[in-house]
């Protein structure tokens, strides 16, 4: 049989032991996964065979912005020339509202 | 045997429904809150794939002499996936194959805005104990302030199977409203300059810890609070499906077909339990206010440790994501990402916000673990 009536300050210990609780798997969750998160990266860094050659694509020289004012940078076109990634880096522009010379590229692949 | 026409039509509508209505007025009134409910789900849209259900199965319930909830009765067999939540469990199952948890595993500390978020809960808990709630039911209106559904029913199911409706109702109801009830809050308790901080880019989250993650959690929460197993589990499992890579069929399934038929009996099942003597009462209107409450409190507890988090980071964590601690996913973290970017237009806070806002999910999952685990009845 369960708890039907509470006093005041067992009404106060359920509630606080309740949101301690819940802080505590949550806060246990949060430590966890970092941990996890290594544990992958050292058991990817270990299988991983050693870094391959870059994709065949060419990789074009493209605007990236600095916040001057001025483009400078490369961006690694995959599978897509420079008219449509200029095209691609205008309409994410747009859609976003960023300038572009806020907006960094680091690469455009074609899908 | 002697035949009258006259006699027939008269036996006929002293059976029906209609000649019923006049020892049974209070059912007429719940057909009015069925149709205004029917109203919000289909002119206004709130929550539209719920409420419609909900509102016809009201509808249902209501009309007498029908006996559809008696033994042998068609809803008393949908009540059960209820009544031993199998509905809300297959629900979060859908949840699971739905949400990406990358931005939570990218940066972990948004569990603790989830966790915050649950403030709501146990206040209105306390709230409604002093109301004159029994402590159970009190706990399961509390649950209503994890603006989570499907925990929200499973817990009243457990604890409080009388107010189900009015709190299922409730539940769902805010959770439409979140864009009214929260930006208010959001611009009371963040400044302006807090609300236009832009935040970095999250890391990119490999493949391999998408899938540990669910199994992970899997494994620590249920073996912490058994009493989760239903939701944590169906939960991790859906966005196992999702993540694993070689289940797209069940993952396709759990989101999209397999919810929508939970969802209609759902509804249907909830909706069939709002029968007038329990409906029409003091207490429903106590509940709509104390879930309100809820949602509002638990809106402020994830601001407040966004701020708090703000404050220790030097200003690299938006107070806004915080708010969306409040489980509804997408709405909260949409809402979200609304306010910060009224307060500064290249402001992008949608997946930062999808952090606590998944954390939310399993935060209201844990406390409700926690409700049924103290009050449940064994």
């Amino acid at each position: 049989m369960g708890i039907t009536e509470l006093s005041l300050v067992e009404a106060l210990l359920v509630a606080l032991s309740g949101i301690v609780t819940v802080f505590i798997m949550l806060a246990v969750l949060c430590i966890m996964i970092p941990v996890i998160s290594k544990v992958v990266s050292s058991i990817e860094g270990k299988s991983a065979p050693a870094p391959a050659a870059a994709p065949a694509a060419p990789a074009a020289a493209a605007p990236a912005p600095v916040p001057g004012g001025t483009y400078t940078g490369e961006v690694a076109l995959l599978g897509c020339d420079e008219k449509t990634a200029a095209m691609v880096m205008a309409i994410v522009s747009h859609e976003t509202g960023i300038p572009l010379d806020q907006l960094i590229f680091h690469k455009i692949k074609a899908l | 045997m002697e035949f009258s026409f006259i006699e027939v039509i008269r036996r006929i509508l002293a059976e029906s429904g209609f000649a019923a209505f006049a020892s049974q007025p209070r059912n007429l009134v719940m057909l009015i809150i069925a149709c205004v409910l029917l109203y919000m789900g289909i002119g206004k849209k709130f929550e539209p794939l719920l409420l419609v259900p909900i509102a016809f199965g009201i509808l249902m319930a209501n009309f007498p002499l029908t006996g559809i909830l008696d033994d042998g009765g068609l809803f008393k067999y949908f009540y059960f996936g209820v009544e031993h939540a199998i509905y809300p469990s297959i629900i979060f199952l859908g949840i699971g194959a739905m949400t990406d948890f990358g931005p939570l595993i990218a940066r972990p500390s948004s569990l603790l805005l989830g966790a915050a978020a649950q403030f709501g809960i146990f206040t209105a808990f306390l709230l409604a104990l002093a109301l004159g709630f029994p402590a159970a039911v009190a706990a399961a209106i509390g649950v209503i302030g994890g603006a989570d559904g499907p925990t929200a029913i499973l817990t009243a199911s457990k604890l409080a199977p009388n107010f189900l409706p009015a709190i299922a109702i409730a539940a769902y109801s805010y959770m439409a409203l979140i864009p009214m009830i929260q930006p208010p809050l959001m611009r009371l308790l963040t400044t302006p300059k807090e609300r236009e901080i832009k935040m970095e880019q999250l890391r990119t989250v490999s493949k391999t810890e998408k899938i540990m993650f669910p199994i992970a959690v899997a494994i620590f929460v249920i073996l912490l609070i058994p009493d989760t197993a239903p939701l944590i589990g169906m939960l991790m499992l859906g966005n196992l499906f999702r993540e694993c890579g070689v289940t797209d069929r069940l993952s396709d399934t759990a989101q999209n077909a397999l919810c929508n038929i939970v969802t209609i009996f759902l509804g249907l099942s909830v909706g069939c339990k709002a029968i007038a003597d329990t409906f029409l009462t003091w207490d429903t209107i106590k509940i709509i206010l104390l879930g309100l409450l809820a949602f509002m409190l638990s809106t402020c507890g994830g601001l407040l440790l966004g701020k708090v988090m703000c404050k220790l980071t030097g200003g690299k964590i938006n107070p806004l994501i915080g708010s969306a601690g409040v489980s509804a996913v997408p709405m909260a973290a949409r809402v979200a990402q609304m306010e910060g970017q009224k307060a500064n237009p290249s402001n992008f806070l949608l997946m930062h916000a999808m952090g606590p806002n998944v954390a939310g999910v399993i935060g209201s999952a844990v406390a409700a673990g926690f409700m049924i685990k103290v009050f449940g009845m064994g």
